[in-house]
């Protein structure tokens, strides 16, 4: 049977778990009421055991002290009592689906944010101050060790009381447990540090008093790092060691492991891989543990695809595969797996929208997924036939938003035609494939392709649609996804020109599309600072250009999100392109064959000059609009979104008006410049009631 | 003149018959002896002949009151001729005018049924074997006419001696043309050998049980692998049984069983009318030349050749039959169902299989790897036995071996192995206990019901494997077992006795999936919400309705579910089959088209949008069709879909927002529904 690996069930401690795919424990800064779980939270892990995920570990950094903020990244709190009937809640709407449930349990330690809520003192063994989260602690006390371990086994004892199948000690990520493992943070002198037993008390006396608290038949599991990547942290030899001595005590009913520590955001840019790393980039590290444990080994990092778990699971390397952005990608994985829909699978690309919005404290979301965690607002995964008037819906715009308009309205029943000015689908997904490191961005497309085809939606590539063409296909419906195009023309000064032989600036797009060849000197201004700038610099060094890019931001790349900019850091410093901040593109003039830009420092008014062959400008995006003008008058709507249905997803009230002609709307960037999860959630709430 | 001529070519036909029906007789004797009741065979051959046998042919009422007429004229006018040209009793004074007027009566009902036959013969549908069979109309009505004639003087109707000497003599020649074919031709090899060997057919028919209102016998008879004598399977055509020769001799050439047969109609290489007629030429020994009917597909006529004692197949080069021929059936039984003549193609098929297989050792295409699979792992698949149980692995179905005793024994069949499988199984499941049905599984102790091995014709796995399922259901008791593969369902229902003992199914019955739903909704165990969808049709697995009968159950469900079905024109006993019977699809004989995708046109014809099935087999072949126009669902999960779930305290769940205070008071759920 094809993955029958990935479909053996397994016993973890007294447990059968259905299969070896598995949600691992991550924060979904859901459980926005105080740390209890919400409707919200229960619906995001029910629809993964509905979709037939077979283990979930819900709750990451999920907090067993009051010294251990939850608020912060919004995780669960189970330094209280009050939690258990919200644990009954979630443990039913998984069971009753075949899956399980457990919760990772931690205390932070000096892994957290000391600057609101309850203004705590964090702590950790040796006070030492944490990078990521500039965050200060003091040295923690004998009594508080004591404490916290009670802490531990009093949650574990409330998750067990509100039904869950058990916990994950959290000795991953810098947490409290692993930063009295690690001698990099652990530089105590008596029985909590210095030798290796020493180091190990904290965690061990941990697992013993939860052990106790819990008894036998509830698991009890453990999540490690495979190798801190630190000169002075803990090596993947140490770690074996280490999980060899808390396996032998016979206690801990599981590993989970992760490759690298996280204290910097360098190393913490390996524990979520995104499209930058090949797949399962350390799985030999949980391999590594493996040899020397006798309990299961969870290892998620990068494994995405259900051909990829069948191979790491029939090679033995571990027992269960974590597939966690995979799952929020699409909850239904593993039921397409069964269904024989593998081409139906929305893979997770590796943009990591999820995790770095999670490090700002913002909800999970998925890029390329708009139901992922709105399942509660009642956004489905699997969107249902329509039982109402069969309409012709005609999409204009083949970027993310039409694609899922056109997407939605077909699953709806609907006759759908799309129409796309370039020769293929994905809009500005196609340009930003074509950086470095960025190919796997067009995964989302590819998805949308396979499925546009699939429900026979009637694709117009290379096709420029004007009024003309679209009334005459007497649509019902027409949605405008034309995006925009880069806004070069905001500063005369710039020089920019609609002439590609006049302009002095081009576009990130122009070069990342390949419509103007790279320069040799080249300085690019990016007054944006997310994907698009850097990619640029990524492209033009790659290709041999010099290249400075400057910013009036705070730094180049400031807004992508922190488990990115550190793999664009690596690849840019890498090439020797130079990063420069505050300083504003003031002018561009020609002399000669050179190009002349003039900056301007933001704080001095100082200005400053490079002389290069191509100045490249990142500007964002202007909308265009012009289609939508053109048609809005003729529109039975006026082009109008009823904005209070579609914030709570319901179907828009013109749609069961009666009239003639058509309705239409437009969403993305042609309203205005947002994101791809904008545009797709845009286009997902306000078509799945056509 | 004729008063003197017409015994002496009488009893001389009757006695050159006799001779040939004596050499036939040798024929069919070279066959290996069989146990048959010759006495109560002989007795209860008309009642065979004029209810089974009419049953069948009435399918086709002209044809059915040609035959009547043509029959039974010739039955009455031979004997009534013996009695009144040969005994003379037609000068009789007392008996003369009756028998004689019955004899008009007689001869001129066959030449009515005669003409007929010959307006049959004048456009004959490809399916009719041409050769000597295009001359019996003509046959029939010089018998009747000249019959008739020469009775009238008898009579009186027309004087003595009306006419010329060359006159009378013309009569008499035609007359011997007509009895050279009815009686010469009937044991010497003519057309109405079908007669003689018919009729001698039904009398020593190998499965006198399937006769008789409602009877059937479809499961295979097992080879005796006690008997170190007993041949493994067939090798030449003395190896078959001598009543299975007589009834390839009684074939007709009518070609219902080639009209019907998937494999031909897909081009692979298999004619069930060309085979049968291949036996007869082996039994006799010589060359297919002389057959006149549709070839196999890609087969000329004329290349092949058989002995009585001589291999069937050849293992090099051709011999009767090439072993593709062999192993193109789908075991469908749509020949046996449609045969006239009663004949039972697929026993004679699977006989062949079994030498090739066990003394050959040559199954084509994944057939060895398939065997060797089962032998190896009890399953077809060759998936671990100990993974049997793993799609379940979230449904905590009970184990029988834990229960002991339960209401109804879920057979789950090697479906447990294929992910599209366990969706029906899954559903079957949930309905199971949407209905508070008692039911368990016997899990790993389940082992393959041994169907693909006996087809396969390997009988000594089969029964490796029925005699270990048989051991295993004998230690727990139950009432019945439910099972959603046909295939299983028929081994289990009617195969296993004979290996199992009169005793071994004493105590419980076998239902297949529809069977037991239609009853748990009859019951009022089951609730459905009114379908929604559009158009459906339903496919009938060959091995639920043409081997069991079960035609009305499944229909019955899809009713309740508020279906119409939108019947496909080849349905019911007629069901085109879906390709995937008797390890077909393992053995893969290659043809010009796919019989699943004849049969997806056959569903698209009807419009549906969604085609029901009750068979693994038949929901893997039909949804291996690309591009089809319709959904391929399982009544199990057709039903399952539909659940109208009870109420309160059934486990049902909570889709409900809670709010965690009221979640605090109520018991936690153990029950995981699927």
């Amino acid at each position: 049977m094809a993955f029958d690996a990935i479909f053996e069930p397994i016993q973890i401690g007294k447990l059968t778990i259905r299969n070896r795919v598995v949600s691992t424990a991550h924060a979904e800064v859901h459980a926005t009421d105080g740390g209890m779980t919400t409707e919200r939270y229960v619906k995001y892990y029910e629809e993964k055991a509905k979709g037939g995920c077979g283990l979930c570990i819900c709750g990451g950094s999920s907090v067993v002290s009051i010294d251990s903020p939850q608020g912060w990244w919004s995780s669960v709190n189970l330094s209280t009592d009050r939690i258990i009937p919200y644990f009954q809640n979630l443990a039913d709407a998984v069971h009753k689906h075949g899956g399980k449930i457990m919760i990772q349990i931690t205390h932070m330690g000096r892994r957290s944010r000391w600057d609101g809520f309850d203004w705590p003192t964090l702590v950790s063994p040796s006070g030492i101050r944490e990078p990521v989260h500039r965050s200060t602690c003091k040295t923690i006390e004998e009594e508080e060790i004591w404490r916290i371990i009670g802490d531990y086994a009093q949650a574990a004892r409330r998750a067990k009381e509100g039904g869950l199948d058990g916990v994950e000690l959290s000795a991953v990520h810098q947490h409290l447990i692993d930063q009295f493992w690690s001698p990099r943070v652990n530089k105590r002198t008596d029985q909590w540090g210095g030798s290796f037993e020493n180091r190990m008390r904290f965690g061990m006396e941990v697992l013993k008093a939860v052990r106790a608290e819990v008894g036998e038949d509830f698991v009890v599991g453990m999540r490690i790092c495979g190798d801190e990547f630190h000169p002075d942290g803990l090596t993947h030899e140490d770690m074996k060691q280490i999980a060899a001595y808390y396996d032998a005590t016979g206690q801990v009913d599981f590993f989970g492991v992760i490759g690298s520590g996280c204290d910097t955001h360098n190393t913490l840019a390996n524990v979520i891989p995104n499209m930058s790393f090949p797949p399962e980039p350390f799985l030999h590290l949980a391999a590594g543990i493996k040899e020397v444990v006798k309990v299961p080994v969870i290892h998620a990092q990068n494994i995405k695809d259900p051909n990829q778990a069948q191979r790491i699971l029939e090679g033995g390397y571990v027992d269960l595969v974590g597939m966690t952005r995979a799952h929020i990608a699409d909850p239904h994985l593993i039921a397409k797996i069964k269904m024989g829909q593998i081409d139906q699978i929305k893979q997770c690309v590796g943009a990591n929208y999820c995790i770095d919005r999670q490090y700002q404290g913002l909800d999970v979301l998925c890029i390329q997924n708009a139901a992922t965690s709105r399942e509660y607002m009642g956004l489905p995964h699997i969107i249902e036939k329509s039982e109402g008037p069969k309409r012709k819906v005609v999409v204009v715009g083949g970027g993310p938003g039409g694609m899922e308009a056109a997407r939605v309205a077909a699953e709806r029943g609907h006759d759908v035609t799309l129409f796309e000015a370039a020769d293929q689908l994905g809009g500005q997904i196609t340009i930003a494939a074509q950086a470095p490191q960025r190919d796997q961005i067009a995964g989302i497309t590819r998805w949308y392709q396979l499925e546009l085809a699939r429900l026979k939606v009637d694709l117009r590539l290379g096709t420029r649609a004007d009024e003309a063409t679209l009334e005459d296909l007497r649509p019902d419906v027409v949605i405008l996804a034309t995006g925009g195009q880069p806004f070069l023309s905001q500063y005369p000064e710039w020089g920019y020109s609609e002439n590609p032989e006049e302009s002095l600036v081009v576009s990130t797009w122009d070069v990342l599309s390949g419509k103007v060849a790279p320069g040799k000197n080249v300085l690019i201004y990016d007054s944006i600072c997310e994907f698009s700038g850097v990619s640029a610099a990524d492209y033009l060094a790659d290709k041999g250009a010099k290249v400075e890019i400057v910013t009036d931001d705070i730094k180049p790349g400031a807004a992508v999100g922190g488990t990115t900019f550190p793999t664009y850091y690596r690849s840019l410093y890498e090439k020797e392109v130079i990063m420069t901040s505050d300083l504003m593109l003031h002018k561009v003039y020609r002399e000669g064959d050179a190009l002349v830009a003039v900056l301007e420092n933001e704080y001095t008014g100082a200005m400053e000059e490079r002389v290069v062959d191509q100045v490249v400008v990142e500007n964002g995006v202007r909308p265009d609009e012009a289609l939508y003008y053109a048609l809005k008058e003729r529109s039975r709507n006026r082009g109008q979104v009823d904005l209070e249905a579609l914030y709570a997803a319901k179907a828009q009230p013109c749609l069961a008006e009666e009239g003639d002609g058509y309705l239409l709307f437009r969403l993305g960037d042609c309203t205005a410049p947002r994101n791809t999860h904008a545009a797709i959630y845009d286009a997902l709430r306000l078509c799945k009631d056509l | 003149m004729l008063d003197t001529l017409l015994p002496i070519l009488i009893f001389s036909a009757l006695a050159l018959a006799v001779i040939g029906a004596v050499r036939r007789i040798r024929l069919w004797r070279q066959g290996r002896p069989a146990r048959v009741d010759l006495l109560r065979g002989l007795a209860a051959m008309p009642r065979r002949y004029l209810v089974d046998l009419h049953h069948v042919v009435a399918r086709d009422k002209v044809m059915s009151n040609t035959h009547v007429a043509t029959a039974g004229g010739f039955v009455a006018a031979a004997v009534l001729m013996i009695l009144v040209h040969g005994l003379g009793l037609g000068s009789s004074e007392s008996m003369g005018p009756i028998l004689g007027g019955l004899l008009l009566l007689a001869s001129a009902a066959m030449f009515v049924g005669s003409l007929f036959v010959a307006k049959r013969r004048r456009n004959p549908p490809a399916r009719l074997s041409k050769g000597p069979w295009m001359r019996l109309p003509k046959s029939l009505m010089a018998f009747s006419a000249s019959v008739f004639l020469l009775t009238l003087p008898t009579l009186g109707i027309l004087p003595a001696g009306t006419g010329s000497v060359i006159l009378a003599l013309a009569l008499a020649a035609v007359l011997v043309w007509g009895l050279g074919e009815m009686f010469f031709g009937m044991t010497w090899g003519g057309p109405m050998k079908h007669a003689f060997a018919g009729a001698l057919h039904l009398a020593f028919h190998r499965r006198p049980e399937r006769f008789g209102e409602g009877n059937r016998s479809t499961g295979l008879k097992a080879l005796n692998l006690d008997d170190p004598k007993a041949p493994l399977g067939v090798e030449t055509p003395s190896d078959f049984t001598w009543n299975q020769l007589l009834g390839f001799d009684a074939c007709v050439q009518c070609g219902r069983c080639e009209a019907m047969c998937p494999a031909f109609a897909a081009g692979q290489p298999l004619n069930p009318k060309k085979l049968i007629q291949d036996m007869v030429v082996g039994m006799a020994g010589g060359s297919d030349a002389h057959y006149a009917g549709s070839p196999y597909p890609d087969k000329p006529i004329g290349e092949h050749r058989g002995h009585p004692h001589g291999p069937i197949v050849a293992r090099e080069g051709t011999a009767l039959v090439d072993a593709e021929t062999l192993w193109s059936c789908t075991t469908c039984r749509a020949c046996v169902e449609e045969c006239p003549m009663m004949i039972e193609h697929v026993d004679a098929i699977v006989d062949m299989r079994r030498f090739l297989t066990l003394e050959h050792g040559n199954t084509p295409g994944k057939g060895a790897e398939v065997l060797d699979n089962l032998i190896a792992t009890d399953n077809p698949g060759g998936f671990d036995p100990g993974s049997r149980m793993h799609w379940a692995a979230d449904l905590n179905l009970p184990l029988i071996r834990d229960m002991g005793q339960v209401d109804v024994l879920l057979w789950l069949g090697d479906g447990v192995f294929d992910m599209r499988n366990q969706r029906t199984l899954r559903a079957l499941v949930k309905v199971l206990r949407a209905a508070g049905v008692d039911f368990a599984v016997l899990g790993n102790e389940e082992r393959d019901s041994g169907d693909v091995a006996r087809r396969l014709g390997d009988e000594a796995t089969f029964q490796s494997l029925a005699k270990r399922n048989i051991a295993t259901l004998s230690q727990y008791r139950f009432q019945c077992i439910v099972t959603c593969d046909p295939h299983s369902f028929h081994v289990l229902k009617n195969e296993y006795r004979e290996l199992g003992g009169p005793d071994f199914n004493a105590n419980w019955v076998v239902r297949h999936h529809s069977t037991y739903i239609a009853e748990l909704f009859e019951a009022g165990r089951l609730h459905f919400t009114p379908w929604k969808g559009g158009r459906v049709t339903y496919h009938d697995p060959c091995y639920l309705g043409r081997y069991n009968g079960e035609y009305e159950a499944p229909r019955n469900v899809l009713k309740a579910l508020g279906i119409e079905v939108a019947e496909m024109q080849r349905s019911g006993f007629r069901s085109r089959c879906c390709g995937g019977g008797g390890g077909a699809p393992i053995t893969d004989i290659p043809g010009k088209q796919r019989i699943p995708d004849m049969r997806m046109n056959d569903v698209k014809e009807t419009g549906a949008e969604l085609v029901a099935v009750g068979c693994p087999q038949c929901t893997a072949m039909l949804e291996g069709v690309v591009d089809a126009t319709a959904e391929v669902r399982d009544i199990a999960e057709l039903v399952a879909d539909a659940l109208v779930e009870r109420p309160a305290g059934s486990g049902g769940g909570s889709d409900s927002a809670r709010t965690p205070q009221s979640a605090s008071t109520r018991p936690l759920m153990k029950e995981v529904t699927p």
